[in-house]
């Protein structure tokens, strides 16, 4: 860009070249979006032929309705793959897998060696992880949400969301949106919730990829808080040098844990507040909501009781601020502690 | 809606029934009863506007599988909220959470001709009561089950498809107040049905009946209205749906007498006979009693007497029996119409407020009537 307006100096008047300049940043956000996803799909179709002679490996499901091993293609197959081939009601029911009862593992990643395979659901006698990397996945719908739903003029930088603890009532995430004070009202709420319908409707898969620290940098350059953050997460898992992305949709993120297979396990969300808060990295916008999985019925009052809980500001950690134990709740059974 | 038209000569007037619809909720007008026979001339017209309050109100119930603590968690939070239970638990407590504090909407003054609120209640049966004389009446007992206002509406605002079938322009301009009845949980009605609820704060109530009253007598949303609004010896008017009695032959409704049951009569113990007289009018005339759908109408018993209340219980004895609806239905009660006996001094207007009173006894009797409690009447005779 600079070296664009350094060329437009010779040619044009100074009105013309700021008017350039700022109508470069008007489709900042749009372009952005889109450049992301397509770099994503480069990279994950290059992973791909990178495989070479495809590799059998043995994976040993356990669970219902009965222990079965499979021979699947390594970095190839999925656990959905997996789930394709012994019934409907594991592929529609299966949110995330356990691999060796000790690694949570994406439903739409593809597995690397001989394990044994579990298919976790959201009516497990504990769904502690299940219901984890749902709200998880909320958070991340809620920043594709957060993108798209402001005009065009308004320049949003997502920040990043805490560690998701579904005991605070609401999940979150927190967007640098360029206003100074900006209090949703009631209507901009239910547009809001309606677009997070709609989304969710799509039954967008929540595709994973491993990427360099290099092309995570290139991917998020115009977003100055995650250019930040992608070196310190990088370091943070094992010397790869590599960073975890998803992608739902055409909307790229960051992030560390497991997703959900996709959007459809999401039934009725909400989004019920937009707080206002100030950290050290300036005055960010918490995005708040609360969503139950699909085939939750629930009565509108109960429901409303759970929406008010969620409008109150979660309690999660702050952009800027030390982490905390992220959660307090510690799961029942013994293999499940991670 | 009265019509009128010439037939040849003759004037016949013809009234539209009082007509009941049965896809509508426990609302139906307060209009007054006619007294003459009532006789269908047009088909059920279709409503052309519809109340705020006609939305659908029973959601359908599935299993939400909450564990017992989010359940009772559920229940505390309506608890909180509405600052009680709803008011049938499977028992008879009422007004259990505290009324709403002092309103700080004015209150009117009664002045003669005003109308005020009516109350709903719940005919819960009947039996004898014994005057100081020694007479035997009937008494019916109605039970004004958690009566709250849920919403007023002005003379100006209100607008409804029938208007008063006596007077249809009358100049007196009548409010429409909203009174709810039986709270319950709001987990069981739709959100809508919730919704008509909110701003006056109450539970959202299984029952949900119109008052048309005198913008005098307007009262504040949330008010409770409890069995002292009526006063021991007033007069009032009692409206309830008739039992349902199906389809009935022309002996169970309109009373003929039917035919002989002996003597030779052939297939002819229960039917109408003849329906037409010859000659001129060589005709079945329009409203011609004959078999058909009996019940299900509301009717209006006029002029019952408070015989006794018991405002612990918010029950209200009405001498006479017979109230439409038998036990267990909903009955609507209003002051009387009826101008011999409407009361002399001012009734509690807009209604009775307890915070104003002072305590009232647990039972109210009227003055000849005999209390059980009371020792036996005992006279001499004359030997």
């Amino acid at each position: 860009m600079l070296r664009r307006i350094g060329m437009n100096l010779r040619k044009k008047p100074f009105a013309e070249i700021t008017v350039q300049c700022r109508c470069a940043t008007l489709q900042g956000n749009a372009e952005a979006k889109h450049r992301r996803s397509l770099l994503f799909t480069k990279e994950k179709e290059r992973q791909q032929k990178n495989i070479g002679r495809i590799e059998k490996i043995e994976v040993q499901y356990v669970g219902t309705p009965e222990d079965v091993t499979l021979m699947m293609n390594k970095g190839i197959s999925t656990p959905f793959n997996c789930a394709q081939h012994m019934s409907e009601m594991l592929m529609q029911r299966s949110a995330l897998a356990l691999i060796d009862d000790t690694t949570l593992w994406d439903m739409n990643r593809p597995l690397e060696a001989d394990c044994q395979l579990r298919l976790l659901h959201f009516r497990d006698s504990d769904p502690y992880h299940v219901n984890k990397a749902f709200w998880r996945s909320c958070s991340m719908l809620l920043g594709a949400l957060a993108e798209n739903v402001f005009r065009e003029n308004i320049h949003v930088d997502l920040h990043s969301f805490p560690s998701p603890t579904v005991k605070t009532g609401s999940f979150v995430y927190d967007v640098n949106i360029g206003l100074d004070n900006w209090q949703p009202v009631q209507d901009e709420l239910r547009i809001m919730s309606a677009q997070m319908v709609n989304l969710c409707q799509k039954n967008l898969k929540f595709e994973r990829l491993e990427v360099n620290i290099d092309l995570a940098l290139e991917m998020f350059k115009d977003n100055k808080y995650k250019t930040e953050q992608i070196p310190h997460i990088a370091s943070q898992i094992s010397d790869r040098k590599t960073v975890v992305l998803y992608r739902v949709g055409d909307h790229v993120d960051l992030s560390r844990g497991p997703m959900v297979a996709d959007t459809s396990f999401v039934g009725k969300c909400t989004v019920t507040a937009v707080h206002k808060i100030e950290t050290n990295q300036g005055i960010l916008y918490r995005f708040q909501g609360v969503a139950l999985p699909k085939g939750f019925l629930l009565n509108h009052f109960a429901y409303g009781i759970l929406e008010d809980r969620a409008r109150k500001l979660n309690p999660g950690r702050l952009p800027g601020a030390p982490s905390n134990i992220s959660d307090m709740f510690q799961p029942t059974s013994e293999a499940m502690s991670l | 809606m009265a019509g009128c038209f010439k037939m040849a000569g003759m004037r016949w007037s013809v009234v539209r029934s009082f007509q009941t619809f049965c896809i509508s909720p426990n609302i139906s007008e307060s209009l007054c009863c006619l007294f003459q026979q009532v006789r269908l001339k047009h088909q059920n017209y279709p409503r052309l506007r519809n109340p705020i309050w006609f939305v659908k109100k029973e959601r359908t119930k599935y299993e939400e599988h909450l564990t017992q603590q989010n359940k009772s968690f559920i229940r505390d939070v309506v608890h909180d909220k509405y600052g009680g239970p709803p008011a049938i638990i499977g028992g008879v407590s009422t007004y259990q959470q505290s009324p709403l504090k002092i309103q700080p909407m004015d209150r009117g003054s009664w002045f003669l001709g005003c109308r005020r609120s009516g109350l709903i209640a719940r005919n819960i049966g009947i039996y004898p009561m014994w005057l100081k004389d020694g007479t035997r009446v009937l008494t019916t007992l109605l039970q004004v089950v958690d009566n709250h206002v849920i919403r007023y509406i002005p003379p100006e605002e209100f607008n409804p498809p029938r208007t008063s079938v006596r007077n249809p322009k009358s100049k007196r301009r009548l409010g429409c107040l909203l009174v709810g009845a039986e709270s319950a949980d709001p987990q069981n009605f739709t959100k809508e049905y919730c919704g008509l609820f909110k701003d006056s704060g109450v539970m959202p109530t299984k029952i949900l009946g119109r008052f048309l009253i005198s913008p005098e007598a307007v009262m504040q949303p949330g008010t409770p209205l409890y069995a002292s609004h009526f006063k021991v010896g007033d007069y009032v008017d009692v409206r309830g749906k008739t039992i349902y009695r199906g389809f009935q032959g022309v002996v169970t409704r309109w009373g003929f007498k039917g035919g002989p049951a002996s003597h030779g009569v052939t297939k002819t113990h229960r039917r109408p006979g003849n329906i037409g007289s010859g000659g001129e009018k060589a005709r079945v005339w329009p409203g011609q009693k004959m078999p058909g759908h009996m019940g299900n109408r509301y009717r209006i018993l006029n002029g019952l007497q408070v015989l006794r209340v018991n405002t612990k219980y918010n029950v209200i004895w009405v001498k006479g029996q017979g109230i439409p609806g038998g036990t267990n239905s909903i009955v609507y009660i209003y002051d009387t119409f009826l101008p011999l006996r409407k009361p002399k001094e001012a009734p509690h207007f807009p209604t009775y407020y307890p915070e104003d009173e002072e305590p009232l006894p647990d039972e109210i009797y009227s003055e000849n009537l005999h209390p059980f409690t009371a020792p036996t009447i005992k006279y001499e005779e004359n030997v």
